[in-house]
């Protein structure tokens, strides 16, 4: 190979390489940057396992009722050529730009007890804001589109004919998509959905308007940050950050080898 | 036994009209058209996976237009297979007749099972993955899965298009034999009419959503009705022109007459006068090498212009003022000595010239 062959993938390197070392130097830094010292008198602090506690659990929740509503949306937008579906596929990715402050506010007037729709909930015993339910619902609007899309992705990638193979050979459309489609779409799903959990347990934006009390741990982080400074931060930052990337393992293992 | 009657379907902007078709209990009928004629939309129809905008389909006499595919008791082989790709190849095969959980049941689909993978010869695929079986084994494994559920009609789209020549003479055969044996209703899907003529019972042409032309695969062979099907179906040499009456104007049928066209003139018998085509096979023409006294009333000069060996068969291209093809024994080309170049007379009955 001669120099001037080689020059273009230099540089194209050169440059890739920047980008990733801005990624994981900052990372780095802040792994190393706690001692197994603080990080053990961290993971004793009752407050910062409440927040991870209440983390996990609302994120899981969240998680949950957009499986729910959101994976039989999925397959219909990969499936069906219905009227309207682009602009559905479109309101879905809305929440992916609104900034996520303007979406704490949005749903805070939406949700509040002053609106009729919170205010008929709140009637019925579900309070949102500076309650549990309004982090669940603050992670569902952010992290929905995520579920959805890499939903719709896996289904897209199983063959319709599949389905119809399956109801030629005494399937009902329901048994085809239970014994064809579902499995086939499983571990796409799933790594959506981890995804979906993923970005609830980063949310930080619109809960701190929505629900800054009980605080999830981006807010214990944050609050830890302002009240006590970068020092006191860390140790849960790390935390969070470890948990972060044991998620990221586990969807890269899950994507099937062929789709990647 | 199936029947269709004046279905019509549309498939975005395509139209499937006017099609109307009876294939007998225990039939092998093929459905041939060029791509995009609407074959395959034709056997989701009958599947039930194509909405029908009008007609009806009958099965054994019953009417299923509106019953599910998973109610009309058939077996359909796609073109790519369509394997289950998270199922082992039994799994596959089992996967119509292993809804039931009673011992009985699962006892009959394992001799079920055996049966179709002794007589397909897939034995030894039965536990292994989907992946990484070659066209044929895949082919196989599709029909096994189709048979199993012991349909009473099996639905072909284009079988042999993604295996090679040999697989496909075996697969051929194993095919019909099977049909036989099962004594299955079956209707295929086909852009080759090869197939055809060595398959099916009854043969339909397909053209831009319409059935040109249905019959027995040699009626339709010999008496295309048009010139899109003597074309499509290879019958030989077909000349657009004029056909004129040239005997007493008596109004008589049929009369002879005189076609005009492709820079020829060609003494006919005909129904009727007007345009059209004149569709000419090419063993009914002969050749030779001096002017001989014969009863066949066109003759004319001619050049070889190249050679076609198909083994015992040889089509000889001829330059008579345009191309025609004949077809000759190669023991006969070799005795004649004919090359590129030859002059030779070329010589056919006015009743050898189908006018359609």
């Amino acid at each position: 190979m001669t120099l001037r062959s080689a020059l273009p993938r230099v540089v194209l390197a050169g440059l890739g390489a920047c980008l990733v070392l801005f990624i994981v130097g900052p990372l780095l830094r802040l792994l190393f940057f706690a001692t197994p010292e603080t990080l053990g008198e961290a993971l004793r602090d009752a407050e910062l396992r409440d927040s991870i506690a209440l983390t996990v659990f609302t994120a899981t929740a969240a998680t949950l009722i957009a499986a729910l509503l959101g994976i039989p949306l999925a397959y219909l937008l990969a499936r069906r050529n219905f009227r309207g579906r682009r602009l559905v596929q479109g309101l879905i990715d809305l929440p992916v730009v609104v900034p996520h402050p303007v979406a704490g506010i949005a749903l805070l007037l939406f949700l509040g007890r002053r609106s009729e729709v919170g205010g008929a909930l709140a009637n019925l015993g579900l309070e949102f804001v500076s309650h549990v339910p309004g982090i669940v619902a603050a992670m569902l609007f952010v992290s929905a589109p995520i579920l959805v899309s890499g939903a719709r992705e896996a289904f897209r990638s199983v063959d319709p004919q599949l389905e119809r193979v399956a109801r030629t050979l005494g399937d009902t459309a329901w048994g085809a998509f239970r014994r064809v489609t579902l499995p086939l779409a499983a571990r796409g799903v799933l790594a959506g959905s981890i995804l979906a959990w993923s970005r609830s347990v980063s949310e930080f934006g619109s809960i701190v308007i929505l629900t800054y009390n009980p605080k999830v741990a981006s807010i214990y982080i944050f609050d830890r940050f302002t009240t006590f400074g970068l020092q006191s931060a860390v140790p849960a930052a790390v935390i969070l950050l470890l948990v972060a990337l044991t998620m990221l393992v586990v969807v890269r293992v899950l994507q099937p080898q062929d789709r990647q | 036994m199936i029947r269709l009657d004046n279905l019509h379907v549309r498939v975005g902007t395509f139209d499937l009209r006017e099609i109307s078709l009876e294939v007998p209990k225990g039939g092998y009928a093929l459905i041939i058209g060029p791509t995009g004629s609407g074959k395959t939309t034709l056997l989701e129809a009958v599947a039930g996976h194509a909405r029908l905008r009008s007609g009806r389909v009958f099965m054994h006499d019953d009417d299923v237009t509106h019953l599910p595919p998973e109610r009309r008791g058939l077996g359909f082989v796609y073109q790519q297979y369509h394997l289950f790709p998270h199922l082992s190849v039994r799994e596959n095969i089992t996967y119509g007749i292993g809804r039931t959980r009673s011992a009985s049941s699962r006892l009959g689909a394992a001799d079920r099972v055996s049966e179709l993978a002794g007589m397909l010869a897939i034995e030894p695929l039965l536990d292994r993955p989907v992946r990484g079986l070659s066209g044929g084994e895949q082919q196989r494994v599709a029909l096994a899965r189709a048979l199993a559920p012991k349909p009473s009609i099996l639905l072909l789209d284009e079988p042999f298009a993604a295996v090679d020549p040999a697989t496909r003479q075996v697969l051929r055969r194993e095919l019909r034999e099977l049909h036989e044996r099962e004594g299955i209703t079956t209707l295929q899907v086909t852009h080759d009419f090869d197939e055809a003529l060595r398959l099916g019972d009854l043969v339909a042409v397909l053209s831009e959503g319409r059935i040109a032309q249905s019959g027995t695969p040699e009626q339709v062979f010999r008496y295309p009705n048009s010139a899109f099907v003597a074309r499509f179906v290879g019958t030989g040499n077909v000349i657009a022109g004029t056909v004129e009456r040239t005997d007493e104007a008596d109004g008589s049928r049929p009369f002879r007459g005189r076609f005009t066209g492709g820079n020829l003139v060609l003494d006919v018998v005909a129904e009727r006068e007007g345009p059209m085509h004149a569709v000419l096979r090419p063993e009914d023409i002969v050749l030779s090498l001096s002017q001989q006294s014969g009863s066949a009333r066109n003759r004319m000069q001619g050049k070889v212009v190249r050679l076609e060996r198909l083994g015992p068969v040889t089509l000889v291209h001829l330059d008579v003022g345009r191309l025609l093809i004949a077809s000759l024994t190669t023991q006969s080309v070799e005795d004649m000595e004919l090359k590129a170049g030859t002059r030779v007379i070329v010589a056919f009955k006015a009743t050898a010239i189908l006018l359609v």
